[in-house]
């Protein structure tokens, strides 16, 4: 995925900072021991937001300890106490996505980066097959992500809620893992969360390419439909991204949440919006 | 239940701080924040309790100042039609069958489409999360029909989602003279009197 999903930290309280870099650095260790020490590289934001929002649903938590950062060994974190399986979900779901991101470039790519990432595959693959092994849904939704990403591209005229379905799609399967499968109504509610949030990332990440697009001549459905200067166009572009915003922020208020929500809180009402004025702005 | 901890306050808490509560979560899940949503049963449910808890609590502190909630049985949207050429479509839409609701729209020719056709792909594309199709289908049906309510109400409801930003700043300003740039421009001529000997009183 992209990192656009982070905190706002101006707008948090310094404890509910703490504990949300507590949970990016046990996530960290838990790459690291999942897959290897280099697959530490490829921690990202999105993924810790997924560790928070599993560790939220769990009925405990052991809290925190301290520990040294391997990286920095001078520097003290704070560690999750027990290893729990919301980890090593977050870090499968790290790895297949960088994995498929990978893939992703080979074929997008050109000349130097397509060298690079050929000479990173090899890696990426070993941790996907182990990842893909052990969480086998996650491997499936972000697989037929790509492939009918791969698909949609194709079509000149792709509409932006098309264009848009494949990440969405692939969010919601993914969200709704969290849920136990016969909690139906809640089901409905993380994967409702998931598409709107799949929808909005991808949209971000349309927005953000656009000027790029428009000169190189590179696939975004806003570019197909507005086909001019991006600053022309700036409210729509932002309407559609409110409105993806707004639905996913209406379902999160129907989580069954049992800690962390005032980071969960941070993230998608400010951190999320921050993220997606600084890409409009940017481009003014 | 506990009606406390259903709204989120403490059994110690004033009147006031109650009604705060509970208007703040009434807004929160307000019928108009789902309206074309696959949860907007959820929230219904989920509004129901808050007015329960609300007004058990008026009623556990009776002869004090609270006032019972509107308990706006509040109905989901759509519901309250009068006519409709599409009984089979609607009735779909609301069970959640939306390929077959649109199955049945898809037959429809060309030339025999009318606004109500357009509200109810709109309505299907709301629900499957394809919003921008989703709101032309809607402008559409009003620009055919600008007077049914129904539509109407459709179209402000997306309209208020699509303008409105959680954070609760609208961030993008229109190029131009914002507000802000006349506050600094307010601010420099003030400053520009004080320098020149004015006492500020500009």
């Amino acid at each position: 995925m992209f990192g656009y999903i982070t905190v706002d930290k101006s707008e948090m309280l310094g404890k509910d900072f703490e504990a949300y870099k507590a949970i990016y650095c046990s996530l960290c260790k838990q790459l690291g021991k999942d897959y290897g020490v280099l697959s530490r590289f490829i921690l990202s934001y999105d993924c810790t937001f997924f560790a928070v929002l599993s560790l939220a649903l769990k009925d405990d938590c052991a809290g925190f300890c301290q520990g040294r950062c391997k990286f920095n060994p001078l520097k003290k974190c704070n560690y999750l106490k027990n290893d729990t399986e919301s980890l090593s979900l977050a870090a499968a779901l790290s790895v297949i996505t960088a994995y498929y991101k990978l893939r992703d470039n080979i074929a997008d790519g050109v000349f130097f980066e397509k060298l690079l990432c050929y000479m990173l595959l090899p890696l990426f693959s070993s941790w996907h097959k182990k990842a893909a092994k052990k969480y086998e849904k996650i491997e499936k939704a972000v697989f037929e992500m790509s492939k009918s990403q791969f698909d949609f591209e194709a079509d000149e005229n792709c509409s932006i809620d098309k264009a848009s379905e494949p990440t969405a799609k692939m969010l919601s399967d993914i969200m709704s893992m969290l849920v136990p499968y016969d909690d139906a109504s809640q089901r409905l509610v993380f994967s409702t969360f998931g598409y709107y949030l799949g929808k909005w990332i991808y949209l971000c990440d349309a927005a953000n390419d656009y000027d790029d697009d428009l000169k190189h001549n590179g696939f975004n459905p806003y570019v197909i439909l507005y086909k001019d200067e991006k600053s022309q166009h700036i409210f729509d572009i932002e309407k559609s991204l409110n409105y993806c915003l707004n639905e996913a922020v209406n379902s999160y208020n129907l989580m069954e949440i049992k800690r962390f929500d005032r980071i969960i809180d941070n993230i998608l009402i400010h951190g999320l919006s921050k993220k997606q004025t600084e890409i409009l702005r940017n481009k003014e | 239940m506990n009606p406390y901890q259903v709204l989120g306050v403490s059994e110690n808490a004033t009147d006031a701080e109650i009604k705060n509560a509970y208007r703040e979560l009434a807004k929160k899940y307000h019928p108009d924040n789902y309206a074309q949503n696959p949860l907007a049963d959820l929230a219904e449910q989920k509004m129901k309790e808050i007015n329960e808890a609300y007004d058990m609590i008026c009623d556990m502190r009776k002869g004090s100042n609270t006032s019972s909630s509107a308990n706006n049985a509040n109905t989901a949207y759509g519901a309250n039609y009068t006519h409709t050429s599409y009984p089979d479509v609607r009735r779909l839409i609301r069970e959640g069958r939306l390929d077959d609701a649109l199955q049945i729209l898809n037959g429809v020719s060309g030339n025999s489409r009318s606004a109500e056709w357009y509200f109810l792909m709109g309505m299907i594309f709301s629900r499957k999360g394809w919003s921008e199709q989703a709101y032309t289908y809607f402008q559409t049906a009003c620009r055919m029909d600008p007077t049914n309510q129904e539509f109407i109400s459709a179209l402000n409801n997306m309209n208020a989602r699509r303008n409105y930003n959680p954070s609760g700043y609208n961030t993008v300003t229109p190029a131009g003279c914002s507000v802000c740039d006349v506050c600094t421009g307010l601010m420099c001529a003030n400053c520009c009197c004080e320098c020149f000997g004015g006492n500020g009183c500009c």
